[in-house]
C-alpha cells in the first residue's frame, strides 16, 4: 500500500503539462492490431465493456442505416489510418448531444448532435481522432487505476486520521480529500489533452485538414454564447478551468489544436461538400431533434450554419418551429413569415402549412390560418393529429 | 434540574415532534377506491376506481405522481392549473437547461408539442413520436387526449397517453407513462378511469 501510495504522488506530481506544447503534433507511431487486454484490471474492464456492447447493440436508440455507418466509419478510417480503425466498432445513437466516446474494447459510441454540429469530414475526423486516442492510449485503465489508488489512500487517511487524539485529524484529512480529487480532475484534464495531441496526430497523418479541429471548438464556444445570450445570462467563460473540471477549457483546448495543425496541411480538401452529401438524409431528422430541446439561441445559430449556403425548405420550416415554440407574439409574426419562405420553395411540406396555420391563428389572422390547415390535412389526410386540427378548423371559424 | 436543561429538553421534544410530524409529508401516499381526491393541490378531483399508490416528491410545483407497480413501470401524473409563463416540471438545471412554458397563446392542438419539448428537454432524448392526437371532452370541457412514444434515458421504449383541456387559461392534465411491453396495456384501464372520474371542484 504504502508503496502504491508513494508512487501515486511520484507520479501526480511530474504529470506532464502537454498543453504548452506548440509544435505541431507528430504521426502517430506504427500500430499493432488485435491488442488483448493484460492483467486482471484491464481484462475486468474490457469484461463489463463488452457486456455494455451487447446491451448497445440492441439498443432501441441505435441508428441502423447501413449507408450513414460505412460513412462515419469511412471518415474514422481517413483519420486514423486502415490498420487502426479496424479495431472501432461504431454505433450511432440517436441522443441528441455533441459527443462521442471509445471504450477500451474498442466500442465507439457517436451522438446524433455531434454529426448535426460538425461540417465537415475533417471536423468529424477530429472528434473521432480525440476519442481514438484515448482508446489507442488505454486512458479509461490509467483513469480506473488513479481513481483507485486515490480512493485506497483517501479511506486509510480516514482511518488514520480517527485514531489520532487531536482535532485536528479531522482537518487534516479534509485536505487531504480536496487535495486527492483535485489532482484525479487534473489527471483526467490531463488524458483529455493528450487525447487532444493524438487526434490532431491523426489528421495531420491523413489527408483531411487538420485546422479544421479548431474550428470544431471554436463552433461549440459560439453556440454556447448564443444560448446564453438568447437566455439573457452572463457571456460565458471558456478560459477557467474549475477546481474539478474533467476537461481542459474550451479556449484552451481551440488554440493548442490550432497550434498542434501542421501548417502545410491547411491547402488539404476538409471534406465538407461531401460531408453535407452523406448527412442530407438524416440532417431533417436531427435538427427537429434540437429544435425541441428548448434551447432557442443555439438552435438558431445552428440552423443559421447549415442554411450558410443559402436557406432549403426544411431549414425554413424549422426556424419556423423554433419561433412557433418560443412562442412570443413577435416570434409568431415571425414564424408565419418563416413558414411561407418555406412553402414559396416547397409548397407540399405538410409541417410547413401545418406550422403557418397555428401561427397565424394565434395572431388573430384566422381565415388565412384556417386555409393553411386544410392544405396541411390535404397533403397528409392520415397525420397522427389530423383529428385534432380537425376539430380546429371547425371551431376556430370567422367570426369566432 | 436547572432551568437551562429544562428549557433543552423542552427545546429537543419540540424539535422530535416537528420531526415525526413531518414524517406523512414525505412518504408515499394511498389512495382509496371510491374516495374522491384533490391532486396536485388544485380543484382538479379525481376518484380512483381501485386504490393507487401516491408518490411522494412531486414531479413538478403543480404535479403530482400515482403508480400502481412503481413509477419505473407506470406512473400517472396530474397537472393541476398550470399557468402562462410556468413549466410543467420542476426545472433541475434553471439556468443550463430551462424547461419550456405555457404561453398564452397557446392552442389545446399544440399541448402534445409542449409535453413532447418538455420530455425532450428534461431526459435529453431525441427519439419522440406523437401517435395520434384527437378532440374528447376532459373535465366537462372540450378537451385533447393524444398518445405518444418514446425511449427514455434508460433505453426502454415507453407507451404514454394524457388527457388535457384549458380552463380560464389554465392547463389541466393527465398523463400514463409506461414501458410499452405489457405494463402500459395492463394499466391503461385503470388510467383512464381515472380520467373519467376527474372534474374540477
Amino acid at each position: 500500500m504504502i508503496r502504491r501510495l508513494a508512487a501515486l504522488l511520484a507520479a501526480l506530481a511530474t504529470t506532464p503539462a502537454l498543453a504548452s506544447t506548440t509544435a505541431p503534433a507528430p504521426l502517430p507511431p506504427p500500430y499493432t492490431a488485435a491488442y488483448q487486454p493484460q492483467g486482471v484490471d484491464e481484462i475486468g474492464l474490457w469484461k463489463e465493456m463488452d457486456e455494455d456492447e451487447r446491451v448497445l447493440a440492441s439498443s432501441p436508440i441505435l441508428i441502423r442505416d447501413e449507408a450513414l455507418n460505412a460513412y462515419v466509419r469511412g471518415v474514422l478510417c481517413a483519420t486514423v489510418g486502415a490498420a487502426r480503425c479496424k479495431a472501432a466498432r461504431i454505433y450511432i445513437l440517436r441522443t441528441p448531444l455533441f459527443n462521442a466516446s471509445m471504450a477500451p474494447n474498442g466500442t465507439m459510441r457517436v451522438f446524433s448532435g455531434l454529426l448535426l454540429r460538425v461540417r465537415s469530414e475533417a471536423e468529424l475526423g477530429a472528434v473521432l481522432g480525440h476519442e481514438f486516442g484515448h482508446f489507442e492510449q488505454r486512458h479509461s485503465l490509467a483513469a480506473f487505476k488513479a481513481r483507485r489508488s486515490g480512493t485506497d489512500i483517501l479511506s486509510w487517511g480516514a482511518v488514520l486520521a480517527g485514531m489520532l487524539p487531536y482535532a485536528q485529524g479531522a482537518y487534516n484529512f479534509q485536505t487531504m480529500q480536496i487535495s486527492v480529487y483535485g489532482r484525479l480532475a487534473r489527471f483526467s484534464r490531463d488524458q483529455e489533452r493528450d487525447a487532444d495531441l493524438h487526434g490532431i496526430g491523426y489528421l495531420n497523418g491523413s489527408t483531411l485538414r487538420p485546422q479544421s479541429a479548431a474550428m470544431a471548438w471554436r463552433n461549440v464556444m459560439t453556440e454556447a454564447e448564443r444560448a446564453a445570450a438568447a437566455r439573457g445570462q452572463a457571456h460565458p467563460r471558456f478560459d477557467r478551468v474549475p477546481y474539478l473540471a474533467s476537461h481542459p477549457c474550451d479556449a484552451e483546448r481551440a488554440e493548442t489544436m490550432a497550434a498542434l495543425a501542421i501548417p502545410d496541411g491547411v491547402g488539404r480538401d476538409d471534406g465538407a461538400a461531401r460531408y453535407a452529401a452523406a448527412l442530407a438524409p438524416w440532417l431533417p431528422q436531427f435538427l427537429d431533434d434540437q429544435i425541441k430541446l428548448n434551447n432557442f439561441g443555439a438552435s438558431d445559430y445552428l440552423i443559421g450554419m447549415l442554411g450558410e449556403h443559402g436557406a432549403t425548405a426544411s431549414l425554413w420550416v424549422a426556424r419556423g418551429d423554433l419561433y412557433r415554440a418560443r412562442g412570443y407574439p413577435r416570434d409568431l409574426v415571425s414564424a408565419a413569415e418563416f413558414y411561407a419562405n418555406a412553402i414559396a420553395l416547397d409548397a407540399t411540406l405538410p409541417g410547413a402549412q401545418r406550422g403557418l396555420g397555428l401561427s397565424l391563428l394565434k395572431t388573430g389572422r384566422r381565415t388565412e390560418g384556417i386555409e393553411a390547415l386544410r392544405r396541411y390535412l390535404q397533403l397528409e389526410p392520415t397525420a397522427p393529429d389530423a383529428a385534432m386540427i380537425g376539430m380546429l378548423i371547425a371551431t376556430a371559424g370567422p367570426g369566432q | 434540574m436547572t432551568m437551562t436543561t429544562i428549557r433543552n429538553a423542552t427545546l429537543a421534544l419540540v424539535a422530535t415532534a416537528a420531526l415525526l410530524g413531518s414524517v406523512p409529508a414525505i412518504a408515499h401516499g394511498y389512495r382509496e377506491q371510491g374516495k374522491a381526491v384533490a391532486v396536485a393541490a388544485s380543484p382538479l378531483t379525481v376518484t380512483p376506481n381501485r386504490d393507487w399508490n401516491q408518490l411522494s416528491g412531486k414531479p413538478g410545483k403543480k404535479a403530482e405522481a400515482w403508480t400502481l407497480d412503481g413509477e419505473q413501470l407506470d406512473q400517472v401524473t396530474f397537472y393541476g392549473g398550470i399557468a402562462p409563463g410556468e413549466p410543467l416540471l420542476r426545472e433541475h438545471d434553471k439556468k443550463g437547461k430551462p424547461l419550456p412554458k405555457l404561453t398564452r397563446e397557446m392552442l389545446l392542438a399544440e399541448v402534445p408539442e409542449l409535453l413532447e419539448a418538455t420530455y425532450r428537454t428534461d431526459r435529453a432524448i431525441a427519439s419522440f413520436t406523437l401517435l395520434d392526437a384527437r378532440p374528447e371532452r376532459f373535465l366537462g370541457t372540450d378537451g385533447i387526449r393524444f398518445a405518444y412514444e418514446y425511449v427514455d434515458g434508460d433505453e426502454l421504449p415507453r407507451r404514454g397517453e394524457a388527457h388535457a383541456a384549458l380552463v380560464k387559461g389554465l392547463l389541466y392534465m393527465a398523463t400514463l407513462d409506461a414501458p410499452r411491453l405489457h405494463y402500459f396495456d395492463q394499466v391503461a384501464p385503470a388510467y383512464r378511469a381515472l380520467v373519467e372520474s376527474a372534474t374540477l371542484r
